[in-house]
């Protein structure tokens, strides 16, 4: 019999890489958009990846009881998913473009062997899915964690961002270094407009997740896609007629299984009646390898009984409950106690158990910040809000008159402000360490914060205070006092103050305007006024 | 003497009488050009032909660097950066005067980007022919300063490198040094912990004055912040002076400065400081100044 492949197919596979890279590129191309564009607001919707995926709308959308209108536009993903299956995941998704280039690099390089009959279980996914969607009832938001767009934005803001800051910092060096000047000056300059983020707190630990699920493809083609993806799993369910349909040609089939050991996410193309359609996502691998090009996918109109991953009804409500008993976990936190001092959230951020349930930790608002001042919570912000953004000023500061991360965030998570909106919000109030502060413990001259401080009026004025030195001198010098009703806590006293270990004016959460009960009960004092006079 | 000679000496004589004085007699620049008007452009422009043009300070061929102040992210009717227009004008007359190359830079405090887009200084001055540059860690060296309490600091190569400097200060308050003008715009052209610099500011902005030494200091005072320093945030903190004040003294600059704030030259700790050092006199009564309206 004449061997020979098929040339449509082969094209389509050709296609559909094209197509991934197209999409990964997209994805990059809005990641460095993400900045500071020259104006106060981004004339492009930079997060717009987010809003088409389904499995954000469903998780947040229970998780908050509220809808955030954009994050309708994935409904058009799911009548997609329900007429043609997952060729959103194999076509258009970044994380699985990442994975299927990664796992085609193991597989050249022999760290990657395919087997022939793999049996294992593709429930985990949905198992994943099911503990995410059960605790989103109980409000809590785990979706980010896993979700492939929030997490591969999130390795990329917090991760390859600095990387790639470096390596541009870097190569400037040594294009001066070679005196190559221009190319020094390019370079620079590109960094400037680029303002990529160069440092983030527990970058290492998202870099390693990040790396681990690269790495997992030397375990299996399109490990996560395959095991862990809950917003594949979700796309999964939602696959109901698979347009498509995988046929393959009894008379041409010579029985090698080539198609069923390539399938990127195991689908079983072969053998005849086996194809397990909520599994395929179209990649074409199947139809382009088949040496005597007996597999095809023709438009059959009719639905079919669909053969999907078996997952008993014992498991899924087993692990549905998981998701029920881990939400109040979850929830034990001293923080329902006492606000955290460190927890600043970015202007605009709701009131925090809303926050919660709606922020996804994709790091967008991490990545447009201009100052690099805002960063993925570890324990600031409680077992729930690990990723969840919160602002170092010691890195960096809230800058005045921008509202940039307002505007990108794709849940609704940080109500979107306007920049005259923005400079009014109150996130934290500055308070004076007189133990470190120059002029109060030294007797030295030092107004660095009063400089800096962007309201007008300052919210930090400057005092005489005297200073007994130990030559019995009283040295006079102008302090900072704080004004706790004009500070807007936006943290660059303490990011300019020249005490550069631990600052001697900081930033606490206290009087964030976006809390009821973190506040400072300012009327005593003026009550004592009265009394006294 | 023959006819035809006192013919001659009297035709050229009479034309020598009818040119005007300056011609022949020694020129008298003025050390200090003030000139106040509508236009920050006009003004700027007028105030360097009042000092005898820009060919005086800039040559044919020169690598010339334009350092305005682009410290805050605020736009220019907050009066915390330099006006655009000014810093546009002296682009543009350096370039008209032959300069090969004009780069405008400052190490801002605020996000570079920002700042810059936000003064509209980056745009004006990229109009006008300039090469408008971010400050560059990589270009940072360790420089000696030697000043009476500087002895070392980093220093941005550019500044160095350049052939002729030009600082273009705007007129602002501060809590410490009591008004920011030229001098302390050389706070922009420095790395390291510059916050440090204001335990012993008066000495520090002479020390840095003394190591830089433009060929021109050209003081925007078209608008004034007189309040809230250095960067304001409303509109009335600032006050509409109309006013730049030029001259090659960066300490008689500065001395007339002090005077949009009322406050006296001799006031100014730096500024003694500065003229002890022999970078210039303070005492206005000492300075030749020519004031315009425009």
């Amino acid at each position: 019999m004449k061997r020979e492949r098929s040339k449509k197919y082969f094209w389509l596979q050709r296609l559909r890489i094209l197509t991934q890279a197209g999409f990964f590129l997209l994805f990059f191309v809005l990641f460095l958009q993400t900045h500071y564009p020259g104006e106060d607001y981004l004339k492009i919707t930079v997060e717009r990846f987010f809003h088409f995926d389904p499995l954000l709308l469903l998780a947040t959308s229970i998780a908050s009881r509220a809808i955030f209108a954009a994050l309708l536009l994935s409904l058009i993903t799911v009548a997609a998913t329900l007429l043609f299956g997952r060729f959103v995941c194999g076509w258009l998704c970044p994380l699985g473009a990442v994975h299927q280039f990664f796992s085609f690099i193991f597989k050249k390089t022999r760290l990657l062997k395919p087997a022939r009959d793999d049996e294992a279980s593709l429930a985990p996914k949905y198992l994943i899915l099911f503990v995410v969607l059960a605790a989103t009832l109980l409000s809590l938001n785990l979706v980010g964690y896993l979700d492939p767009l929030s997490f591969l934005y999130r390795s990329f803001a917090v991760f390859i961002s600095p990387l790639l800051n470096l390596g541009l910092a870097q190569s400037g060096n040594l294009a001066y270094g070679l005196g190559l000047k221009s190319l020094g000056q390019a370079i620079s300059q590109t960094a400037g407009n680029l303002a990529l983020n160069g440092i983030f707190q527990n970058a290492l630990l998202i870099g390693v997740f990040f790396l681990l699920a690269v790495l997992l493809n030397t375990r299996k083609e399109r490990f996560w896609c395959r095991y862990l993806c809950p917003a594949g799993a979700l796309l999964a369910i939602f696959s109901r007629f698979n347009l498509f349909k995988l046929k393959i040609d009894p008379d041409k089939c010579i029985n090698c299984h080539l198609c069923s050991i390539h399938c990127q996410t195991n689908a079983r193309p072969y053998p005849v009646g086996e194809w397990r359609s909520p599994e395929c996502i179209y990649c074409e691998t199947c139809a382009a390898i088949c040496p005597t090009a007996a597999i095809s996918f023709p438009l059959r109109w009719q639905a079919e009984k669909m053969k999907g991953v078996n997952l008993d009804r014992r498991r899924v409500l087993l692990t549905s409950i998981t998701g029920l008993v881990l939400a109040p976990i979850f929830k034990i936190s001293p923080l329902r106690r006492r606000p955290s001092p460190a927890l600043i959230r970015p202007p605009g951020a709701l009131a925090e158990p809303e926050f919660l349930s709606r922020c996804v930790k994709c790091g967008e608002c991490m990545k447009v910040c201009p100052t690099n001042a805002l960063h993925p919570a570890l324990t600031e912000a409680g077992p729930e809000g690990v990723w969840t953004p919160v602002l170092v000023p010691r890195i960096g500061y809230c800058e005045y008159y921008c509202s940039l991360c307002t505007q990108v965030c794709p849940t609704g998570a940080i109500r979107e402000l306007t920049v005259e909106e923005k400079v009014t919000v109150k996130i934290g109030t500055a308070w004076v360490d007189k133990n470190r502060c120059l002029p109060y413990a030294l007797g030295k001259p030092c107004i660095v914060c009063e400089e800096h401080c962007p309201v007008s009026p300052k919210a930090i004025q400057l005092i005489k205070v005297d200073t007994l030195t130990p030559e019995g001198v009283l040295a006079t010098n102008l302090a900072p006092f704080v004004n706790v009703d004009a500070c807007i806590g936006c943290g660059i006293c303490e990011n300019k103050c020249v005490v550069q270990d631990l600052p001697a004016i900081r930033v606490s959460s206290v009087g964030e305007q976006r809390s009821s009960h973190n506040q400072l009960v300012l009327p005593v004092f003026e009550e004592q006024d009265e009394l006294k006079t | 003497m023959e006819r035809r000679d006192f013919l001659k000496n009297l035709i050229v004589g009479g034309l020598v009488l009818k040119l005007p004085p300056g011609v022949l007699a020694q020129p008298s620049v003025p050390e200090l050009a003030v000139v106040e008007g509508e236009s920050p452009a006009a003004i700027t422009r007028e105030a360097i032909k009042v000092l005898g043009g820009m060919s005086r300070f800039i040559s044919r061929g020169d690598k010339v660097l334009v350092k305005p102040n682009i410290g805050w992210d605020r736009t220019p009717e907050m009066a915390a950066c330099t006006n655009p227009e000014v810093v546009a004008a002296l682009v543009a007359m350096a370039l008209e005067a032959g300069a090969k190359e004009v780069i405008v830079m400052d190490h801002t405090i605020n996000q570079p980007k920002r700042c810059y887009a936000r003064s509209g200084i980056q745009e004006a001055a990229r109009s006008a022919g300039a090469k408008v540059l971010f400050t560059d860690e990589q270009r940072l060296k360790k420089m000696t300063i030697k000043g009476e309490w500087l002895k070392e600091w980093e220093v941005f190569q550019d500044f160095v490198e350049a052939d002729k400097l030009i600082n273009v200060p705007v007129a602002k308050v501060h809590s410490l040094s009591r008004v920011t003008l030229g001098l302390k715009n050389w706070l922009g052209a420095i790395g390291g912990n510059r916050n440090q610099l204001h335990q012993k500011i008066d000495q520090a902005v002479v020390d840095l004055g003394a190591f830089f030494k433009p060929a021109l200091t050209v003081l925007d005072a078209y608008r004034v912040l007189f309040r809230n320093g250095p960067q304001g945030g409303r509109v009335s903190d600032t006050r509409l002076q109309k006013t730049v004040v030029a001259g090659v003294d960066p300490v008689a600059v500065d001395a007339y400065g002090a005077t949009f704030f009322e406050i006296k030259p001799q006031e100014l700790a730096f500024l003694r400081l500065a003229q002890n050092r022999g970078l210039g006199k303070f005492e206005l009564e000492k300075v030749r100044i020519e004031k315009r309206a425009v």
